[in-house]
């Protein structure tokens, strides 16, 4: 019965009803896409982190992964220490440079990735096969957009330029291979994977036997503090990254978008609280008259409140459903706009849907609707009977 | 018969800004079981003040009101509340239906509240809109019933949980004299089958039909009579 | 003391204010600057402490800023007699338009570009996050306008006796109109007032919270003119709308069916 009541009291002014739930379903909206945002590029950080299993990423000392120019040396030497050890499944290392791909008198440069094929972790193959071969190249959709290039075309890759004599060293033929997607670039960056062994020689000295980074999978994550220790004695001029560490940069530099998130969230609660509250007291003004004439006929203060409390939350549960639709389109236009934050993997979601955001949205503004509806509930329910039935008559 | 309801030297003051105003001065009254009991009185002699007081929607400020030997003033908000449903039954001057609820859903609310099940309240709510002939209107709303009807619907609602006292504060006020005469044919059908009835009434009418006469001056019984005996 | 460093021939570097702050070290303290972890390298004196630009890019950023003399830097990192790029100032707008030609026609091996232009390109990071702004500033405006139509719509709903009773006394349609809107304008008014104070106080608590979070001057949040007379104007449209929609319903229902009966 209190239901019914509750519904019909909305369903009474239906066009201010529609506008209430529109109010709190834009709260919600916003409300989701701030949840979302502080919880979405984090995760979404991890799990592209973690989507190849290599817990750890090693780098010269003080550096970022290619941050710098900075690469470790004795590669070979170091893949051969980390592969010994029993705790570590995989080792793959990485050389980062950029070459050019002649085109006549033109060049296009790209950034290339030097890789080892048979442990790499950086591209999901899309089409044709890896770069298992010396001169094979793979590459991605921007890089083959951008040389009209594709699967089985031989290009001349060259990865020295000097600028006053504009001539190319290290030149190459080498075959496209395959299509792939490359994992960590930012969008729109054009990429390709050679073999590091190739890269390594087309960068002459040097690099020679150097790589930028050696990514490490470990049978189980937990080793991942003893291995760190070992390599911290063992190998003083590399850094150890793991994934806890990675992600705490990351927060740091993102963490501006946390702090908006949680007062934008916060403002978006504050507002649906208060159109819940402003439409909820003005319903219940109006129905003073009702209110005092069902206490008087011997319906408790307990479930006045409740009925009119029930109010609120209907107002508030349909808002936060719709607003839930609302968000995750908002969310959408928004990621687009944030994916093209330089530097930043284009894989990295801002806003990374997880049912636990849409819960903790719908929740809170489930809360909102019944605290919202508390206070007036109270107020009415607890007015003297008689006394307000003779202004009711007066009035 | 025995008594039902037993106020004794009921007071109620209230406080309005500086002044205070005695609305009732010491009023002692007994109701018995299956009266029709009218009372009037010029407008401010404390009639209404004494009705809110016998349906325990108000307290006195001194004195006591038992009802079926419960001292209703000293109950607290809950058990008054609930004395309130099972016991009493208030008709209003204005009927104060809810707008939003159909005929039989007015009727039906306080028997939701002692915690009827549906099925009964479906059953009880059919038998008491017949009983005030509005059996064809249980799916209207109180926008589209008329004021006889819509009083006949309240006096159905007070009835819902049998209730040993039956009040009604001016319930022909708004209503024209054909209607009213209805509705004063409705109470006394009431009253002869078995409920106790106390009406506060400026309708000459009502008042005849009533079996005692309580008149009220200044917040006092002036006099209690019995029409014709 | 410089003096006597100088004297020492020990350079001199001026490093920025995080690293200052982070390594405790300060002006008059030594240090040692070396290309690479570990290798051999010079001793230098911190002659000056810079303080970090207004400079949007620079935020988060955690690498730390060295200044050192051009040879001295060239000498440690093998760079030989290089740059990375000049900086050119001219006098004035054509004078550094036609450097700009002059030079890249005789180039070999580099490019002059305006400033400007270096700068729309590198601060792609400052561009994402005012677009990323601009659409959550749009989202909030279209918010805001339906909570105030929510709100002021309830507001005068409320007053539909009082409306009853104008009407009833013989106060014409327009009249009860014209004192609704001009009411909702009244609060539109009052209530954008408000809120631009409250505006600006937040503003200053976010500049002052962000400035000594990331240690620049920049400010993150400013409340101009402009952006008051926008608020203000479309509060008050808002109100105005709102209380015209509110007081036509109000107006066309009868009197007697506003008081309920």
């Amino acid at each position: 019965m209190r239901l019914v009541l509750a519904l019909a009291s909305l369903r009474r002014n239906g066009a201010r009803t529609i506008l209430a739930v529109l109010g709190v379903a834009i709260a919600a909206a916003m409300l989701l896409d701030m949840v979302m945002l502080s919880t979405g590029m984090r995760e979404s950080f991890r799990q592209l982190l973690l989507s190849r299993g290599f817990q750890m990423r090693l780098t010269p000392r003080g550096t970022m992964p290619f941050d710098t120019e900075a690469s470790i040396a004795a590669a070979s030497n170091v893949t051969a220490q980390l592969r010994a050890r029993p705790e570590v499944d995989l080792v793959s290392p990485v050389l980062g440079a950029s070459v050019h791909v002649l085109r006549g008198d033109s060049s296009i440069t790209t950034f290339a990735l030097g890789v080892d094929p048979q442990a790499q972790g950086d591209y999901q193959l899309a089409e044709g096969r890896d770069a298992t071969e010396p001169n094979a190249l793979i590459a991605n959709d921007d890089f083959l957009r951008a040389t009209n290039a594709k699967v089985g075309d031989t290009l001349h890759v060259a990865a020295g330029f000097d600028p006053q004599l504009r001539t190319h060293s290290g030149e190459r033929a080498l075959v496209v291979a395959g299509r792939a997607k490359f994992l960590y670039l930012a969008t729109r960056q054009l990429a390709v994977a050679i073999p590091l062994r190739t890269l390594q020689q087309m960068t002459g000295a040097a690099r020679e036997d150097r790589v930028s980074l050696f990514m490490v999978r470990l049978r189980d994550s937990k080793k991942v503090a003893d291995v760190t220790k070992w390599i911290r004695t063992a190998l003083p001029t590399i850094d150890v990254i793991s994934t806890a560490d990675a992600m705490a940069r990351v927060d740091e530099r993102l963490g501006y978008f946390r702090q908006l998130s949680a007062i934008l969230g916060a403002v978006s609660l504050v507002v649906g609280f208060l159109l819940v509250t402003t439409l909820v007291t003005v319903s219940v003004n109006e129905r003073v008259g009702e209110i005092v004439v069902m206490r008087a006929i011997g319906v408790s203060r307990v479930h006045v409140v409740q009925q009119i409390v029930l109010e609120g939350t209907a107002l508030s549960v349909t808002g936060a459903v719709l607003g839930t639709g609302l968000g995750l389109i908002t969310a959408r236009y928004l990621n687009t706009i944030l994916s093209r934050f330089p530097g930043l993997p284009a894989a990295i979601d801002f806003f990374l849907f997880q049912p636990r955001a849409a819960w903790t949205a719908i929740g809170l503004l489930t809360a909102c609707g019944v605290l919202a509806g508390l206070y007036p509930a109270w107020r009415a329910a607890s007015l003297p009977l008689a006394g307000t039935l003779r202004e009711e008559a007066v009035a | 018969m025995s008594v039902l309801v037993r106020a004794r030297d009921v007071r109620r003051d209230y406080r309005l800004e500086r002044e205070a105003v005695h609305a009732l001065r010491g009023v002692s009254l007994e109701i018995e079981k299956g009266e029709y009991l009218a009372i009037v009185g010029p407008s401010g002699c404390g009639k209404s003040s004494l009705l809110n007081l016998l349906g325990a929607i108000d307290a006195p400020t001194s004195g006591s009101i038992e009802i079926e030997g419960r001292n209703v003033g000293t109950l607290g908000d809950r058990e008054v509340t609930e004395f309130r449903l099972r016991h009493i039954g208030f008709v209003f001057q204005r009927f104060y239906l809810l707008p939003i609820l159909t005929a039989r859903e007015n009727v039906e609310l306080p028997m939701a509240e002692a915690g009827v099940s549906a099925a009964q309240r479906r059953e009880r709510s059919s038998e008491l809109l017949r009983y005030v002939d509005l059996a064809d209107r249980v799916k209207h709303r109180p926008a589209q019933l008329s004021g006889g009807e819509q009083q006949r619907v309240a006096i159905a609602r007070a009835l819902a949980n049998r209730p040993s006292l039956l009040l009604a504060d001016e319930p022909t006020g708004e209503l024209d004299a054909r209607t009213g005469q209805e509705i004063i044919s409705l109470f006394s059908r009431l009253n002869a089958d078995g409920t106790t009835v106390v009406v506060v009434t400026h309708d000459e009418g009502l008042a005849r039909a009533a079996r005692r006469v309580v008149h009220m001056r200044d917040g006092e019984i002036v006099h209690d009579e019995v029409p014709g005996g | 003391m410089v003096a006597l460093l100088l004297a020492l021939q020990l350079r001199t570097i001026t490093i920025d204010q995080r690293l200052a702050a982070d390594a405790h070290v300060g002006v008059g303290d030594t240090a040692m600057v070396s290309a690479s972890p570990g290798s051999g390298g010079d001793s230098v004196v911190i002659a000056g402490i810079i303080g970090r630009r207004a400079d949007p890019s620079e935020i988060a950023r955690s690498d730390y800023r060295v200044h050192l003399h051009l040879d001295q830097l060239q000498r440690l990192i093998g760079y030989g007699d290089r740059v990375d790029r000049f900086a050119i100032a001219t006098h004035g707008d054509p004078a550094a338009d036609s450097a700009v030609r002059t030079i890249n026609d005789a180039a070999f091996g580099f490019r002059a570009y305006r400033s400007r232009d270096i700068a729309v390109e590198t601060s792609e990071t400052f561009a994402v996050v005012s677009r990323f702004h601009r659409a959550i500033g749009v989202i909030t405006i279209v918010a805001s306008a339906v909570f105030l139509l929510c709100i002021l719509l309830l507001k005068i709903d409320e007053r539909r006796r009082d409306v009853a009773a104008l009407r009833l006394l013989g106060i014409s349609r327009r009249s009860v109109m014209l004192t609704v809107v001009l009411e909702a304008a009244l609060v539109s008014v009052i209530g954008s007032g408000v809120g631009v104070v409250i505006g600006w106080v937040t503003s200053a608590a976010v500049n002052w919270h962000y400035q000594a979070r990331y240690q620049t001057p920049l400010r993150f949040a400013l409340v101009t003119g402009d952006i008051v007379l926008f608020a203000v104007t479309l509060s008050l449209v808002l109100g105005v709308v709102a209380g015209a929609l509110a007081a036509r319903r109000l107006v066309r229902t009868h009197p007697l069916v506003l008081l309920g009966r």
